[in-house]
Formats: structure tokens, C-alpha cells, sequence
């Protein structure tokens, strides 16, 4: 009787894996529509944000994050100055945390990551070129990246315009800041990816963003997702303003 | 034993998506108001549905209902034409706070989603994960 349970068991441990286990990462491919799957322990102060543990801000960070009014998070109140608004970029990292998806593309000497969100198309060189030494301020930066072994993937970025958010609860960051992106295929449909913020200007060490999964969404398609200042200040007249007011 | 089974599975389903976030609606009410359509608006990134609800007194307010954008929407299965004026439906929603007639149903927010008058249901769930 233990030995027939032990031959099912085992036969349905087989089974289980054959079903369960994921085909295996192509290789130095990033292809595809990718989506970030949302995890129990992402909070309201991680919307469209790194999250983690976010670093102490200096004097100018400090001074930057008190003129922010968000519409989320601790410091919340309706209306608020929220760039985004306004349709004003959504600028990088934030866009990568915002719930949509994006498309990697890969050209002979550039990766391309397009978002859903605006239809932002981020170039990310792979020709081996360095960053420039003091880039003019981009909404989404000058990024270069590499493959430093057959899955992952490593971005290097800098020369943000610093009028963006890292997230919708607000949080600053200088044009100088620095970002480190780690992209992990580690199978088929799972890339697992970490993110890095050097900016001293504003933060009193490097900010640790919280791991992140990102799945791959075969039946999923970039829509052309443009904030349209007239459409968004319609919809703001008529039901973000009438939400914000006091009782 | 296979009831309990199923309870703690709801309680982690719900668990597992993030709230919408916003500070104007409260996220932790679902409301049902039913009413017909006035107009449904598709756009980005907010996506709108506006409705007129018979209040208790019998008088005519006019609901605004955020949603999501239309690539939300299109990924949880529905049209520019999903609705359209003089459809009679309720919405499952989050009402404001602050008690005027606007509201949040979308992804955001599980358990919100819309019924039509003949039982059939838009949720605002991802139909593209594998």
C-alpha cells in the first residue's frame, strides 16, 4: 500500500513538472510584450515607484519633495501637482512601474523599450558607446546596455530632466541621477528584474528599488496610449475636480 | 474541509492586486448604483462612463465614472462600443468620498465591474495573462 502511494506520488510529481515547468529563456532576447505582475506585497507607497526602502533625501531633495502635492500615498490631498496631470511626460523609471505594458524590440545596435503609456519609445544603445559626460536632460534619459552573460541584461542610464517623479507618491531626483537596470530572463515567460538609483544630489545613498517579476504577454499589443492634455483637462473638470472637493 | 480550502483562497485572491490608490475614492466601499447611460467616453488615460441614477427621492443625478484607459480595457475585453447611451446597467464602484456623484470602476479596484440588464457581466480583469 506505502509502496503504490510512494509510485503515485512519484508519477504525479512528474506529471506536475511536465506541466508546470516553464520552456527555457532564448538566448541575449528580450522580445516581446512584457507586463509587471503585481505582487501582494507592492503597496500604495510603491504606486508607479521604485518602492523599497527609499534613502534619506539631502537638503535639495528635501526641498524638492515639499513642493510635490501627490495624489497618492502618505502625503495624498485631491488636486495636487502631480506633473502627469497635466500630461506632461511621465519621464523614467516611473513609466516602467506604471500599470501597462511595454515591448522590447532589438535592433542591431539598439534595444528599444516601447511603452504603452504616452507610446514612449526608450533607445537603449548596445554599440558599446559610453555615456556622455554632461548629456543635455531627457525625459527618459541617454541609456546604454549590455549582456553580461546569455540572460541578463544590464542598462545604464543617465541625464533625466528633472522636472519628472519617481512614482506617483511624489520623491524627486537631479538630472545627474544615475540608474542601473538588471533584466533577468530566467525562463521563456519571466524576466526577473532590479533597479538602482545613484543620485547624491538628492538621496543620501543609493536607493534599492524592490525586485520586480515581469511576464512576457504573447496575446497583449502596444495600443498607442497618448495622454492628451485636452481630453485629460475634460475628465479633470468633470470628475477629478468634483471628487476633490471638500465635504 | 474543502470549504475552508476555498475561503482562504478568496481572502488571498483579493490580497494579491494592488489598490488603485487614490485618495478621492473610497477603495475599501463597492456600490451599486444602477442607472442608463449617457455617454461613455474612450479615452486615454482615463476612460469615462457617465450615467443618470434615479436617487431615493425619484430625482435625476448625473454620475461620472473614471475607468481605465483604453488599453486596460481592450485587454480585459472590451470595445468603444461596449457601451452606449440608453443602456440601462449597474455599476459595481467606488464611490467618492466626499459624496458627490463621481466615482472609480476599474482595474484598480477588484469587485468593480459592470452589469447590463440581461445579467451579463464587463469586468475589468486582464484577459491577455497567460
Amino acid at each position: 500500500m506505502t509502496k503504490s502511494l510512494g509510485i503515485i506520488v512519484i508519477i504525479e510529481s512528474i506529471l506536475g513538472l511536465a506541466v508546470f515547468a516553464q520552456p527555457p529563456a532564448p538566448k541575449r532576447d528580450l522580445s516581446g510584450v512584457w507586463a509587471m505582475q503585481r505582487t501582494p506585497e507592492v503597496t500604495v507607497e510603491d504606486t508607479q515607484s521604485p518602492g523599497g526602502e527609499i534613502p534619506a533625501l539631502t537638503q535639495w531633495g528635501k526641498a524638492r519633495y515639499d513642493l510635490e502635492k501627490p495624489g497618492y500615498g502618505k502625503r495624498a490631498a485631491p488636486g495636487g501637482n502631480d506633473p502627469i496631470l497635466q500630461c506632461d511626460p511621465m519621464g523614467f523609471p516611473r513609466i516602467l512601474y506604471f500599470p501597462t505594458p511595454f515591448e522590447f524590440i532589438q535592433a542591431p545596435n539598439r534595444v528599444l523599450q516601447m511603452f504603452e503609456r504616452d507610446h514612449v519609445v526608450r533607445e537603449i544603445w548596445t554599440d558599446g558607446r559610453p555615456l556622455p559626460n554632461d548629456p543635455d536632460p531627457l525625459w527618459y534619459g541617454y541609456s546604454t546596455g549590455k549582456w553580461v552573460d546569455d540572460f541578463t541584461f544590464v542598462v545604464e542610464s543617465t541625464g533625466y530632466d528633472d522636472r519628472t517623479w519617481l512614482g506617483a507618491v511624489g520623491y524627486p531626483h537631479s538630472e545627474t541621477m544615475r540608474v542601473e537596470e538588471r533584466y533577468q530572463r530566467v525562463d521563456r515567460d519571466t524576466i526577473n528584474f532590479t533597479l538602482k538609483i545613484e543620485d547624491p544630489q538628492a538621496y543620501a545613498k543609493v536607493w534599492i528599488a524592490r525586485p520586480r517579476v515581469f511576464k512576457l504577454r504573447p496575446k497583449a499589443e502596444i495600443r498607442q496610449g497618448y495622454c492628451v492634455a485636452s481630453e485629460e483637462n475634460s475628465f479633470t473638470k468633470r470628475i477629478r475636480e468634483p471628487g476633490a472637493l471638500s465635504k | 474541509m474543502k470549504k475552508q480550502f476555498t475561503f482562504v483562497f478568496l481572502i488571498s485572491a483579493s490580497m494579491l492586486v494592488a489598490h488603485h490608490g487614490n485618495t478621492a475614492y473610497d477603495e475599501t466601499a463597492r456600490v451599486r448604483i444602477k442607472g442608463v447611460v449617457t455617454e461613455f467616453i474612450w479615452t486615454n488615460p482615463h476612460s469615462q462612463i457617465y450615467l443618470d441614477v434615479k436617487d431615493s427621492s425619484g430625482k435625476v443625478v448625473n454620475w461620472g465614472v473614471e475607468t481605465n484607459s483604453p488599453g486596460i480595457l481592450t485587454r480585459a475585453g472590451w470595445t468603444r462600443r461596449s457601451l452606449k447611451a440608453g443602456d440601462e446597467i449597474t455599476i459595481i464602484l467606488c464611490p467618492a468620498k466626499n459624496g458627490q456623484p463621481v466615482a472609480y470602476a476599474g482595474s484598480g479596484d477588484p469587485g468593480t465591474k459592470v452589469i447590463f440588464a440581461d445579467g451579463r457581466e464587463l469586468d475589468f480583469v486582464d484577459k491577455t495573462i497567460q
